[in-house]
């Protein structure tokens, strides 16, 4: 799955300490998402969503295969 | 610095001390157990063991920091799984290849080797037990 996690969390100016806090995870853990390492949970996607008042799917994108 | 930054950086230094609370608690029951055993104090070494086990299991359950997350619960998924799979290859070959080897008098296997057979059998039997149950009951 493909996302622009960085994208908004660097136009937020927010490092990813910052995020992890907001969505009570750790920092590896956003780390490992922003590289496409980790799907999060649908939970923690909506908390994302929620964190940056979009839509889901606006952060995140099925990549052929999903 | 960020406003934000203040109480992240507070935030993690809280989780980072909980989590060498945690391991410490564990480290505490061990060395008290080695060194208990070590001058035949093995009831206080087992004692302090359990207490530091114990100690170790409080703070992660009740700790107010979210000390895992759910990518570690993933990965811990992950290790099991492929634990799981590491021990089903050596019990389906091991065991009906031990048998075999040992009936037919190619080889005499220790004890040891039944008792590790045994141990995974009764493993495998726990995790049907547990697997029946969360597939009944979601």
């Amino acid at each position: 799955m493909k996302n622009d996690l960085r994208a908004r969390r660097e136009q937020e100016d927010e490092s990813q300490a910052d995020l992890a806090a907001a969505v009570d995870v750790t920092r590896q853990s956003i780390n490992a998402i922003e590289r496409g390492r980790y799907d999060p949970s649908l939970e923690l996607a909506f908390k994302l969503a929620r964190h940056y008042d979009c839509a889901i799917e606006d952060i995140f994108e099925p990549t052929l295969g999903d | 610095m960020t406003e934000t930054s203040h109480p992240v950086q507070h935030r993690i230094a809280r989780r980072r001390r909980h989590k060498r609370l945690m391991f410490g608690c564990l480290i505490v029951g061990i060395a008290g157990l080695t060194i208990g055993t070590y001058v035949d104090q093995y009831l206080l070494g087992v004692l302090i063991y359990w207490s530091g086990f114990f100690g170790m299991l409080g703070v992660w359950q009740f700790s107010p920091v979210t000390l895992y997350d759910e990518r570690d619960t993933a990965i811990e998924r992950k290790a099991s799984d492929y634990t799981l799979g590491v021990f089903a290859f050596i019990l389906v070959l091991g065991a009906p290849g031990g048998i075999t080897l040992e009936a037919s008098g190619v080889l005499a296997l220790p004890e040891a080797f039944d008792g590790a057979m045994w141990t995974l059998v009764a493993v495998f039997t726990v995790f049907g037990v547990i697997y029946t149950v969360l597939r009944f009951r979601a």
